[in-house]
């Protein structure tokens, strides 16, 4: 068994009420118990991933080791969701990468205001790339209503040393200074002997605009950046990116109220980092012990095929389009962040191989909130991508309509993940144990 | 159907619009292996109702050389029997990765439509828009509405359309190897074209085997006798026309193999271009792709120029009419001026002797393109030998030209290859009475 | 050392995109391919061969080599076409280093148009 399958047994047992007081992690020599002080069985988290204005893709990465590891009861929340209450229920919210400034502006007040009450009240918020920046004290408009965590970041400067390559994906300006990235890819990090970041040694995670931090009060360090790997991209030269990265934290945790805040430099939800997932996983398990009623209604779905073929049908349209325009020239901004249209893939990806792995069952089981909304989403994105095709060979592609086709493609992806795993998390329930 | 199979035989009702889908049955594979040997036994299952039946060899689309082929098998108007047409260029190819293996499709639309056949799904497209354009405009709609220029159409022209009987069914913008009016059976059943684009996965039963074998099949094959050369030209000289290569060689550009087919042998000629500029044209339609021989020799012997007879063949395929035809009817009517020649393709009527009589196009050439099959040198096996390669090639995929050149794709190896991809365990008396089945 | 491509010599075959496709997925498929011919000129009959490696895309056009370091601006007045920042989700040429015999590409094309450098 490896190490997703491992936690889907787990998963397994606790979905079925099954009391777990402590639990053997995946490739650790002691069971651990989940808190020294409390005798709380694990309970199967409900997790929310935001995926809302400001989001990139890598919300799709959580979506992946989610998807392996089992952790089916999940939410997709867009800034209104935040906004009005969406956060109620839920035991995790994870913020991906994206445009910092952004997601703080669609979020607003209110929606920091409710992030304030999660976390308090004993919410477990996972902050990645983006999501780790969020909630760094700031100045700045919007950043500063979610000044939670005392750190300061090592990547702010007002002197902008020269970009080696990469040059649109170098720097942000932050008021009158930059936010720059030395390195991007693979680093090594090591764990600072904090549960559960103890019992293992240097492991490996991938950076891609992430925060180097430097706590202040209040903020334990969980890992540091301590190396890096033959696959480092250097964006500036190796004594800069060295003193700005090197021994600096790459993972924090802050205590707010009965909850907490872990904040990752790295992405540790990249797929294929298999042991900075399995981190996640015990934060996870860790943190989210509260006890809630399990239980969502979902009918069986007479139409269940021809639903499926007909998202099929639009989803195969937009991909051949999108295999397409990979041969051409093109790069856009979207607020602050740089977009490549091969990012278009990873969304209908993630959709084709979750269709194809749902057309293979003999019993399919999967509904819609609202009829035929994937279906009219996808068949949307087709049609941007055929537009957005015409115009490359034309004028050129406008940011509005690459904006507007992220959008579509988010949209698409979150009706579709929202009935894949309704239908997984029940199937999940019934399926025996090995 | 496991393996080399998307495991999917779609069916389409084009009077209902309605489409089936069922998965290929195994059993159907092991008693008539693929290509012409399982389109043939889905004809005569829906025979009632028209079918056309599109399929792909069962080793189209790997790395065993040259498994460039689909087939299209239904009855010729033209000829009143059940006859195969050989898919070549990357339309075979298309087709296997499809979603899916074969296509049935029967009866007849009401009113003019499309098929658009992509990733498993097959959907019947409203074709008013594109009824009464030329195969090249209905290419480029269709790639155009699809958004994708790598999508294969099988497409008829205006010929199609108006009931024409030497009309053929071309692939992309160019003539295919349909000799048996298959592009009037199209238009009866007002099918404008068919598009096909896919991004699908065969998986392999013994992968690393299979590469194996086909890498050292390769060797073997690279070493045969059209080892270092390329075209239409040298495949003339084959036949036996050893002055066409000279003939057409002031307008030769570059030459062009279909899918994973050792020898190119389509040859692109340059009619209204610098044939030597290697750049990308400027001119949207700087000539025309020649993958007929037939059609071009038949030009050839009007006493054309090569520029004339290539001009003529782009308006063939434009129209959608078949050019051996168009040739062997201008012939017999003194027809020697190209501008009369365009002109008149639309009102040309048979009957030709070049219509395919048998189950197998004439558009390879009728004999071994290789001395070392070992016939005897007075071709009196040709015929039947022909017959039998022809059958090998359309049940396993094998470009049909290529097959005549290659005695390394033997028929055991094949059958081997075939074993090694699919588990199934062929032997040489399922493929002689799959043969015999085919060739009547 | 790298895949070299000779793009006259290439007939647009595809048994390289469909030979690595192999290398990347176990089967045979075109998806995951870091060798394209590049076909989408048909009537021009222009056509060569894209190779995406580590940090740079090779363009093998029939007129010349073109290298594209990846993150680099390319010139906004040359028409949009088969070069800069293309199949970048794809993975990077590894020479098939972990196959007997070397590269899937140049073992499978049928006219010797690649080679390794």
């Amino acid at each position: 068994m490896n190490l997703y399958e491992e936690f889907k047994a787990l998963n397994k047992r606790l979905i079925r009420g099954e009391a777990v007081p402590f639990f053997r992690a995946p490739g650790r020599k002691e069971d651990h118990r989940i808190s020294p002080h409390d005798d709380r069985p694990l309970h199967y988290p409900r997790i929310g991933i935001y995926n809302g204005a400001g989001a990139s893709h890598s919300w799709m990465w959580f979506v992946e080791i989610f998807d392996g590891m089992g952790f089916y009861d999940l939410v997709f929340l867009d800034e209104r969701a935040v906004r009005t209450g969406g956060l109620e229920g839920l035991d995790v919210l994870a913020v991906s990468g994206g445009d910092t400034f952004a997601i703080a502006e669609a979020l607003g007040r209110e929606g920091a205001r409710r992030l304030s009450a999660f976390i308090r009240g004993g919410g477990l918020y996972l902050g990645s790339c983006a999501g780790a920046y969020l909630p760094l004290h700031s100045s700045k408009a919007h950043l500063k209503e979610f000044n939670y965590v005392r750190a300061k970041i090592s990547n702010l400067t007002a002197a902008l040393p020269d970009a080696r390559c990469l040059r649109e994906k170098f720097c942000t300006p932050y008021g009158c200074s930059f936010v720059f990235h030395p390195v991007r890819e693979t680093l090594e990090l090591t764990p600072s002997g904090v549960i559960p970041f103890e019992g293992i040694g240097s492991f490996l995670a991938p950076l891609y605009g992430g925060p180097p931090m430097v706590p202040l009060d209040g903020v334990e360090v969980l890992a540091t950046y301590s190396g890096f790997t033959d696959k480092t991209l250097f964006l500036v030269d190796k004594d800069t990116a060295r003193n700005t990265v090197l021994h600096k934290a790459a993972a924090v945790r802050k205590t707010l109220g009965a909850g907490h805040l872990y904040l990752f430099g790295p992405h540790f939800e990249h797929p294929g980092f298999p042991i900075a997932n399995q981190l996640l996983a015990e934060v996870i398990y860790w943190e989210a012990g509260r006890e809630r009623p399990l239980g969502r209604t979902d009918e069986k779905g007479p139409q269940a095929r021809t639903l499926l073929r007909n998202v099929k049908r639009e989803v195969s349209n937009a991909r051949i389009v999108a295999a397409g325009l990979e041969t051409m020239p093109v790069q856009w901004k979207i607020g602050n962040k740089v977009y490549d249209p091969t990012k278009i893939r990873v969304f209908l990806e993630a959709v084709w191989k979750r269709l194809r792995r749902l057309e293979r069952r003999k019993a399919l089981r999967l509904v819609e909130t609202q009829e035929n909304r994937t279906v009219v989403s996808a068949a949307r994105v087709a049609s941007i991508l055929r537009d957005m095709r015409r115009d490359m060979k034309g004028e050129g592609v406008s940011p509005q309509k690459a904006a507007e086709l992220f959008r579509a493609l988010n949209q698409t992806c979150t009706f579709f993940l929202e009935s894949y795993f309704s239908a997984e998390l029940e199937r999940f329930m019934e399926e025996p144990l090995e | 159907m496991e393996y080399l199979s998307s495991d999917k035989v779609g069916i389409i009702d084009l009077a209902t619009r309605e489409i089936q889908e069922e998965d290929l049955d195994e059993e159907l594979v092991k008693e008539k292996i693929g290509g012409a040997g399982i389109t043939q036994a889905l004809y005569n299952r829906f025979e009632d109702e028209d079918p056309v039946v599109l399929g792909a060899g069962l080793l189209c689309g790997t790395l065993v050389p040259a498994s460039a082929l689909g087939v299209m098998t239904a009855k010729s108007p033209v000829t009143g029997k059940m006859c195969h047409v050989p898919l070549t260029l990357d339309a075979g190819v298309e087709l296997k990765y499809s979603g899916f293996d074969y296509i049935v499709i029967k009866g007849t639309a009401s009113e003019p439509i499309y098929l658009w056949i992509h990733d498993g799904i097959a959907d019947v497209e409203d074709a008013k828009d594109l009824w009464g354009k030329d195969v090249w405009a209905s290419t480029d709609y269709v790639r155009e509405t699809m958004g994708d220029d790598l999508i294969q159409v099988l497409a008829i022209g205006e010929a199609g359309e108006s009931g024409s009987e030497i009309a053929q069914v071309c692939i992309n913008y160019w003539a295919s190897a349909d000799r048996m009016g298959f592009g009037n059976l199209l238009g009866k059943k007002k099918v404008k074209l068919i598009a096909l684009r896919g991004m699908g996965l065969l998986e392999i039963a013994e992968p690393e085997e299979m590469i194996d074998a086909c890498q050292a099949l390769l060797t073997e094959v690279k070493s045969g006798a059209f080892a270092g050369k390329k075209g239409i030209g040298e495949l003339a000289t084959a036949i036996g026309e050893e002055d066409l290569g000279d003939w057409i060689a002031p307008l030769v550009h570059r030459h062009s193999a279909c899918f994973n087919t050792p020898f190119a042998s389509n040859t692109f000629v340059f009619l209204d271009e610098d044939p030597s500029k290697v750049e990308e044209s400027a001119v949207p339609e700087p000539g025309f792709l020649l993958t007929d021989i037939y059609g071009l020799l038949g030009l050839k012997g009007l006493g054309l120029s090569a520029a004339d007879a290539c001009g003529i063949l782009k308006a063939c395929a434009k129209s959608g009419v078949d050019p051996a035809a168009v040739a062997e009817l201008c012939e017999k009517s003194q027809k020697k001026d190209p501008e009369e020649i365009k002109g008149s393709l639309l009102d040309l009527k048979g009957p030709v002797e070049s219509v395919g009589q048998g189950p197998f196009s004439p558009w390879a050439p009728q004999k071994p393109l290789s001395k070392e099959f070992g016939l005897p040198e007075d071709g009196s096996e040709d015929s039947t030998w022909w017959m039998r390669r022809q059958g090998v090639a359309y049940i396993f995929g094998i470009h049909p030209i290529f097959a005549l050149m290659s005695p390394a794709l033997s028929e055991e190896k094949l059958i081997e290859l075939a074993n090694i991809g699919t588990d199934l365990d062929f032997a040489a008396e399922t493929l002689d009475q799959v043969i015999s089945e085919i060739t009547g | 050392m790298g895949i070299k491509i000779d793009p006259l010599k290439c007939t647009a075959c595809m048994a390289c995109e469909l030979a690595c496709g192999y290398h990347r997925d176990d089967a045979f498929a075109f998806l995951s391919s870091c060798i394209v011919p590049y076909r989408a000129r048909e009537k021009k009959n222009y056509f060569g061969v894209i190779l995406k490696e580590e940090d740079s895309l090779v363009v093998a056009r029939p007129e010349g080599l073109e290298i594209n370091k990846i993150g680099e601006e390319q010139d906004p007045e040359k028409e949009a076409d088969a070069s800069a920042k293309p199949m970048l989700l794809r993975e990077a040429c590894d020479l098939c280093e972990d196959m007997e015999g070397g590269p899937m590409c140049i073992k499978f094309c049928p006219v010797d148009a690649i080679s390794v450098d």
